[in-house]
């Protein structure tokens, strides 16, 4: 056997058709979501059970300002999905507006979590803390509220660093279109997840 | 579901149709909380309004439905599965209010009782 025909048996082999019809990062996202929506479903059912399990469960949120500033950071979260949507279509067709689709999610994502800290602030004040209920009730809720709600404000967070250094590197054209893909999977992701926080955290405590 | 590799995903107008869709059922949520519904319904209720959103997101926001079957076979019936294998935990979170001692026996000092 020549060496080219080797190069071409080995090619060959290398080359074979991908699973899934798309490249490695984004299977990886894929199973790095499914494992974190594995994580965020136990913890939400730890919840439900402490929450079962506490007779003196506390229902300290008030329709103003908690569940209207519930509602904005919905909206703020939800909006940020739809931009994330136009900066994969814009980078998919070459089109320069991409960056500026990306920019409007970062603008929306630090707003979140602007809105979150203003919230947890205004709590602290108050008296809550992770061990603390100022109202008496089971300081469990502390602990699930700051717990779960955390752990979402950590993906936004990281959600929005990832995606200004995918937006940097993209207009140096350092990253192609896929990379702006695989970064809206997990923001979409984030989305999804607070579609289940706040109604299970934030409604089901409203007074 | 397309059998074939990545389709092309629909228009921005179909996803400002899902947004605003999206952000209905939010309202909906919030209509439900003040409804004045028994504890167990409104929860039942808000799971199932928080399942379809995220069915939606994940269907056309991460764009599974366009993606390989073998995708949404490979990942979501695990997911499932581990999920529903977390509710055998309720029973217990049952029994645990059950087991309470009464408020008068449960504010005894520790060790009032040795």
């Amino acid at each position: 056997m020549s060496a080219e025909m080797t190069m071409q048996h080995a090619h060959g082999a290398v080359a074979e058709e991908r699973p899934y019809g798309f490249q490695t990062k984004k299977l990886v996202m894929w199973l790095f979501i499914i494992a974190d929506a594995a994580t965020f479903g136990a913890i939400l059912f730890a919840y439900g059970y402490v929450r079962v399990g506490s007779p003196d469960w506390t229902k300290p949120f008030a329709f103003s300002p908690t569940i209207v500033n519930g509602i904005v950071m919905t909206f703020v979260l939800l909006t940020s999905s739809l931009t994330m949507l136009g900066a994969v279509r814009a980078a998919s067709a070459g089109r320069p507006t991409a960056t500026r689709w990306l920019g409007a999610t970062i603008l929306l994502g630090t707003a979140f979590a602007a809105l979150h800290l203003r919230e947890w602030f205004a709590m602290i004040r108050g008296g809550w803390s992770p061990s603390h209920n100022p109202l008496g009730g089971s300081p469990l809720f502390g602990a699930t509220f700051f717990g779960i709600t955390g752990l979402h404000l950590l993906h936004v967070v990281c959600g929005v660093i990832a995606i200004g250094v995918v937006t940097m590197l993209y207009r140096r054209g350092r990253l192609d279109a896929s990379y702006i893909e695989t970064t809206g999977l997990y923001w979409h992701f984030v989305d999804l997840v607070w579609m289940f926080v706040f109604p299970l955290v934030y409604l089901l405590n409203a007074r | 579901m397309q059998n074939a590799a990545s389709s092309p995903s629909p228009g921005m107008r179909f996803y400002v149709v899902l947004w605003a869709g999206l952000f209905g059922i939010v309202i909906v949520e919030v209509l439900l909380t003040y409804a004045h519904m028994r504890p167990l319904a409104l929860t039942i209720s808000l799971i199932a309004l928080a399942l379809i959103e995220a069915g939606v997101a994940l269907m056309y926001f991460m764009h599974l439905k366009y993606e390989r079957r073998i995708l949404f076979w490979s990942l979501i019936p695990a997911l499932v599965f581990v999920l529903v294998m977390f509710d055998h935990l309720w029973p217990d979170a049952f029994r645990v209010t059950s087991m309470r001692l009464p408020a008068s026996a449960s504010s005894t000092p520790a060790g009032g009782g040795q």
